[in-house]
């Protein structure tokens, strides 16, 4: 069987390949979670004594706290205003055939491939103009635009795998337009809009790029004040947080996968 | 069937109707509905009228518009013309969620986040009906499915013939004008079908709810209904009873679509009480059609395979039609045989006979004679 052989070579080395490029992709970010564990007075990257301390500063500094806090409630409300756009969008984009419906469904998606560095710019200038620069709103509307497309997507996902004929039948059982939504497609489609919610809320939470431009020092959030903290203090804090990032992004990735699969066919 | 019961077993609904005209014992009326997709004529010139409490089926192959013709009365799509009237109003204009109409689905569509209680609940609450009065109801449909104790499970622990079930109670539960199923039990195995038959007509006769049936299955469609609508190309091309259209075809296509026929290419010699024809294989005799026929013309005779029967050797014929053919071979099907004989254009024969002793099979090559009644030969369009 020397075929099979050969391809059996054939997989090992692209398995090893395939190890060697997640290698190379994550270790740079993993490397900070040794330091994170560093003592005030060493930080390295094998630390020679443990300790906590870092952790205890993020948590009790007035520095690194409140804009913890802010960064929890840009992502919560984007992620809310990116659901109600999203949601009607993507029932219409998948059960309507409406005129033009590709180019709506591109426009929806556009903040996907527009810069961020544009985003950004552009929404400084414009809520700049409006008078309302700097406020959290001007951050939470701005996230609410570059997260859209993600919970759309999932959301999308969400509900071309429900069977359309559940609400032809509902219909026909006399129910309105309103009462076919809320009653039967929305508890249908929980798991995506959870997916998507958290999805959107980890692109939000992790933002730095648009956050530059729209915020103000009252309105800062966590990426913003890690980028800042690596231009003018060099604070070792900064290693804690970042493994605290990492941990969360971790849960909550692996929180949306188990939710792709629908609850009620979880044991089919 | 005039009578329409409610669940409730309440009585009577609408006794008083007898003495009114018919329009009152109308369910469905079809006046003259058309529908095109673009240049595609989807349905064509369709008439029909559905009593209250009839079982009518709508038969014919895939793509003959029956499904078309269900989503028309459903009123998930609209007729390019023509009017639809339910229960004796014009419903063409009124939106689905209106209609007042019940439909199964091949899929059950029922709802999966659901429970089965709140799948039949569901058009209750849809119609504000008190909760006391809701569990009344649901309860009385699931014993009526004889499925009493399934309520708080979740529709997809259920078989496919209780979810169908199921289904149908979430229909029968808020008594509506008519039920239409689309293919109902093409989901299931045939042992589960043949039990579903019966089970939904002692629900319809039980509750005398009106229901208008799509199926391709021809078997199906002699079982179960008062009527066969069967269609073809978007046309209706026969409406009858079910023995009508078997042994009654008035085309080709409905004698060919419905089970197993003989055809002959005929011309007409004299029309008196039969109509005298002549053909390849001699004379033969045939009952009067329901339309006009010239004499010196052409036609096609059909001959139903059980009508048929192999001449022992030595009987006389009679006045029976008789003509001779070659045998090709018998298969028997336990109390039935079936002949294959080969006639001198030909064409292949088909007969069906009870099966007896000492006289089960043909032996091929063997010439044979076949002789029928007159009046078992029909005319076709």
């Amino acid at each position: 069987m020397p075929r099979l052989k050969a391809r059996q070579d054939h997989l090992r080395i692209s398995s090893f390949f395939a190890w060697l490029g997640y290698f190379f992709l994550v270790v740079p970010s993993l490397v900070v979670i040794p330091i994170s564990f560093s003592t005030s007075s060493e930080i390295a990257v094998f630390p020679h004594r443990l300790s906590l301390h870092l952790y205890r500063e993020f948590f009790h500094s007035s520095n690194w706290w409140p804009t913890t806090v802010q960064s929890f409630r840009v992502a919560t409300l984007a992620t809310v205003l990116a659901l109600i756009v999203a949601t009607p969008a993507a029932y219409a984009l998948v059960r309507y055939e409406v005129r033009g419906k590709r180019l709506i469904h591109l426009v929806f998606l556009s903040p996907l491939f527009t810069p961020v560095v544009v985003i950004g710019l552009g929404s400084y200038l414009y809520f700049a103009y409006l008078g309302i620069g700097g406020t959290t709103l001007v951050l939470v509307f701005a996230h609410a635009v570059m997260i859209s497309p993600f919970v759309l997507i999932a959301i999308m996902a969400g509900l071309r795998h429900i069977d359309p004929t559940l609400e032809t039948a509902a219909m026909l059982m006399g129910a309105s337009r309103w009462m076919i939504f809320g009653r039967v497609v929305l508890p249908q489609i929980v798991p995506a809009l959870a997916a998507g919610a958290l999805l959107g809320f980890l692109v939000s939470f992790d933002e730095v790029v648009i956050a530059y431009f729209v915020t103000s020092p009252v309105s800062q959030t966590l990426p913003v004040k890690m980028y800042s903290a690596i231009q003018w203090e060099i604070s070792p804090v900064i290693a804690a947080v970042s493994t605290l990032l990492t941990a969360s992004s971790l849960v909550i990735s692996l929180a949306i996968s188990l939710l792709q699969k629908p609850a009620w066919k979880a044991n089919d | 069937m005039i009578e329409r019961r409610d669940i409730d077993g309440d009585g009577p609904m609408s006794t008083t109707a007898v003495s009114r005209q018919t329009r009152d014992l109308t369910a469905v009326e079809l006046a003259h509905v058309n529908k095109r997709y673009g240049t595609v004529a989807a349905i064509v010139d369709v008439n029909l009228s559905v009593a209250k409490g009839e079982f009518v089926t709508l038969l014919g192959p895939s793509g003959s518009g029956k499904t078309t013709l269900l989503n028309l009365l459903a009123g998930t799509i609209s007729p390019s013309s023509g009017r639809i009237c339910i229960n004796g109003h014009d419903a063409t204009a009124i939106p689905p969620s209106k209609r007042g109409i019940g439909m199964v689905f091949q899929n059950y569509a029922l709802m999966p986040h659901m429970t089965v209680f709140d799948n039949i609940a569901f058009p209750l609450r849809v119609r504000k009906v008190p909760a006391i009065e809701i569990c009344r109801k649901v309860q009385r449909v699931l014993e009526l499915i004889q499925l009493p104790d399934v309520g708080n499970r979740k529709p997809r622990e259920l078989s496919g013939g209780q979810q169908q079930r199921v289904s149908l109670a979430r229909c029968v539960v808020y008594n509506p004008a008519l039920i239409l199923m689309d293919e109902p039990l093409g989901a299931l195995d045939k042992k589960l079908r043949d039990q579903m038959q019966l089970e939904i007509k002692r629900l319809h006769s039980q509750l005398g709810i009106t229901m208008l049936y799509v199926t391709h299955d021809q078997e199906e469609a002699l079982t179960m209904s008062d009527r066969i609508v069967l269609m073809d190309r978007g046309r209706i091309e026969q409406i009858a009873t079910p023995d009508e259209l078997y042994f009654h075809p008035r085309s080709t296509f409905a004698a060919e679509f419905l089970g197993q026929s003989n055809l002959f290419d005929v011309r007409v010699r004299e029309i008196s009480s039969f109509v005298g024809l002549t053909s390849e294989f001699g004379p033969l005799r045939a009952s009067l059609p329901p339309f006009a026929v010239a004499e010196g013309g052409s036609a096609v005779a059909m001959v139903r395979p059980e009508n048929m029967s192999v001449l022992i050797e030595g009987e006389a014929p009679g006045v029976l039609n008789c003509i001779q053919a070659v045998a090709i071979d018998s298969i028997v099907l336990g109390g039935m045989v079936r002949h294959h004989l080969r006639l001198a254009d030909g064409r292949t024969l088909i007969i069906a006979e009870l099966n007896r002793t000492n006289r089960t099979r043909l032996i091929g090559g063997h010439n044979v004679r076949i002789v029928w009644r007159a009046e078992d030969t029909l005319l076709l369009r």
